[in-house]
């Protein structure tokens, strides 16, 4: 397989995430000889507890999430973070669902937009908007390096590019920067040969990271 | 339509050629020469398998007359006639055929000397074809292609091969900087001189790969015949659904060593042509030997441990750009390590190989950097270069405790982007 970092972008306190800085960013890696190859979407979806009875509601995980990765059109992913559970299942699963009701969608969101190719490495930068509606609520970017799949081996390769995609970014003085923030991925039982799970295990990080800085914004506004 | 008084003087001719040179011309004839003759002598057997062909059809139609009523002794007569010359010609096919054998072009038992030039026998392709040099079908001429066609096909085979086989003669500097390295290590020559009688040591694939497993903990080596590699390399995972490394059909040397007392599955030492070197979660190294069973490597190649396909062989390429940048290299290298010392060649390029190891983490020695946007590709690669000029005599001696070994073995572990690589280093 391959390797891969999923950061998302962080906007500075005050601030927050247009199209202007994607376009920005698409540009950015542009400037570094990625060559546009195509498109590609991810989707997203937080599941709700189907109860009649309000209170159990608690007693069912909040941050259930199922992901569709591009990469794997066959396959659906099923994460609960707080439980450390990541589950590969075929993509038939979600008929599954909505034939039980057991679980419903609380929100969807889809990751879209371009892809790029830089040698050995492959990267795709996308906006993060809900289904059904154009607001943008944040930028993610996967950055991933072919040859190997070592969590591990690939570590420094991924720092420096890391370091000089930081440097690029910056020359543009745009308001925030972009984060990396590694899952202890042992803790969900996945190891150092990288799969789409941890991919969906990244992504799941990011979407925690999404909803904190969108509630401290909230918080700061009121 | 059947010229039968020439073919018995082509006969005794034949029969008098392969006696007038009853020891191969392999003393004393330069690699051209062998190589013309060996192309007569298939000639000759073409000829002969013609004739034979010929010789089974008239046979046919011998019986097929001697089947009609009505016919004297003609046909038995000549029946006869065909049967003797059919003998003569399987006799004679076979004594050619000897001679091709033991000239080294239908199997491949004749050792590539190191003042061959580099150059092989004519070999014969599965496919029927004969090769002397790849560009020689160019020009032995395509149906229907004009003469300009094949003229420009073959300069085109023919560059490829040059820059794959001889990479030193594109380099218009080479002369001037072998000089000043060969000036600058007069020192490490005399510690060379003291570690001959070790370097004979490893006169054996055995040798070889034992010392290597002994020095280089982390590294899997595998042998194969060369077809079994074939079959590995197809059924490589090259997918995210990689099953455990170690599971299919392989012959691990160590147990191949263990089992070989009344064992069927271990490869016999004189047929290994394909060296494999895993360094998980790295990389793979194919090494061919050339011919099987002795230790003179005559390709090698860099790929992905996740690759997999009939393409991974020793003249292959890789899919991602920094093992084709290795392959390149390595060609370079194991050109080096031939024309600088033919014997310990294979040992010099396995440990060189092992270099690699540091691949992903160890910085430029130049730049202090792992990532560099190379400017002519565009490309951002890890330093992909580690010298090997210096190599084979140091290496060798660095598993002596002394001051200058200790010195210079900092100088081995050296590795450079494409564009911070320079020849003085």
């Amino acid at each position: 397989m391959t390797l891969k970092w999923v950061l998302h972008w962080q906007p500075n306190a005050g601030s927050t995430v247009n199209s202007q800085i994607l376009s920005e960013v698409s540009q950015c890696v542009e400037s570094i000889n990625g060559v546009k190859e195509g498109r590609w979407r991810a989707t997203l979806t937080f599941y709700k507890p189907h109860t009649r009875e309000q209170s159990m509601v608690a007693e069912f995980p909040r941050d259930f999430l199922g992901i569709l990765l591009p990469e794997q059109p066959n396959k659906y992913y099923f994460i609960i973070r707080g439980q450390r559970i990541v589950l590969e299942a075929d993509s038939s699963i979600q008929t599954l669902m909505e034939k039980l009701q057991s679980y419903k969608t609380r929100v969807a969101l889809h990751f879209d937009g371009f892809q790029y190719q830089l040698g050995d490495f492959q990267l795709r930068v996308g906006k993060v908007v809900p289904t059904h509606s154009e607001n943008l609520r944040g930028i993610v970017m996967e950055v991933e390096y072919v040859p190997i799949s070592s969590v591990e081996k690939a570590r420094q390769i991924m720092e420096e590019f890391l370091d000089i995609w930081q440097e690029a970014v910056s020359k543009r003085s745009l308001p925030g920067h972009f984060m990396h923030m590694e899952p202890n991925f042992a803790e969900y039982g996945l190891t150092d040969h990288y799969t789409s799970q941890h991919t969906a295990v990244q992504y799941a990080t990011v979407m925690a990271q999404l909803i904190a800085t969108v509630q401290a914004v909230q918080s700061v506004r009121n | 339509m059947r010229p039968q008084q020439p073919q018995h003087q082509q006969q005794r001719q034949l029969e008098a050629a392969p006696n007038a040179n009853p020891d191969p011309a392999q003393s004393g004839e330069a690699p051209p020469k062998q190589v013309a003759l060996a192309m007569d002598r298939l000639g000759d057997a073409a000829r002969l398998i013609a004739d034979i062909r010929l010789g089974a059809d008239r046979l046919l139609e011998a019986l097929f007359v001697a089947a009609q009523p009505h016919q004297s002794t003609k046909p038995l007569h000549l029946f006869r006639k065909e049967d003797a010359s059919m003998r003569q010609h399987l006799q004679d096919l076979r004594s050619v055929g000897r001679q091709l054998e033991e000239s080294g072009v239908l199997n491949e038992s004749l050792r590539s000397r190191s003042n061959s030039w580099g150059l092989h026998m004519p070999l014969v392709c599965p496919d029927g074809a004969v090769v002397a040099y790849a560009w020689k079908r160019q020009l032995a001429g395509q149906a229907g292609a004009s003469a300009v066609d094949r003229t420009r096909l073959a300069l085109k085979a023919f560059t490829d091969q040059k820059r794959r086989f001889f990479p030193h003669l594109d380099d218009g500097l080479d002369g001037q900087s072998t000089e000043s390295a060969l000036k600058k290590h007069c020192g490490p020559q005399v510690l060379m001189g003291n570690h001959q009688e070790e370097l004979s040591d490893y006169k054996t694939i055995s040798d070889v790969l034992l010392h290597l497993e002994k020095e280089v903990p982390t590294l899997k080596v595998f042998t194969y015949e060369r077809l079994d590699w074939l079959k590995r390399a197809s059924s490589l995972p090259s997918s995210a659904n990689e099953t455990s490394i170690g599971t299919s059909k392989e012959h691990n040397f160590h147990s191949s060593n263990k089992l070989r007392p009344g064992s069927l599955s271990p490869v016999a030492t004189e047929k290994i042509s394909v060296i494999e070197l895993l360094f998980p979660s790295i990389f793979r190294a194919i090494v061919s030997l050339h011919p099987a069973g002795s230790i003179d490597p005559d390709s090698v190649a860099f790929f992905s441990p996740d690759e997999g396909g009939s393409y991974i062989h020793s003249r292959g390429f890789s899919v991602y750009h920094v093992f084709r940048r290795i392959t390149e290299h390595a060609a370079m290298a194991l050109q080096y390590f031939l024309g600088s010392r033919a014997e310990t060649a294979l040992h010099s390029l396995l440990h060189w190989i092992c270099s690699y190891q540091t691949l992903f983490t160890k910085v430029c020695s130049k730049c202090g950097r792992l990532l560099l946007m190379d400017r002519k590709s565009a490309l951002l690669l890890p330093p992909v270069y580690r010298p090997y000029r210096q190599f084979s005599a140091l290496k060798i001696s660095s598993t002596q405790p002394n001051s200058s070994a200790k010195d210079t073995s900092s100088d081995l572990a050296q590795a450079y982007h494409v564009g911070c690589f320079s020849e003085e280093a």
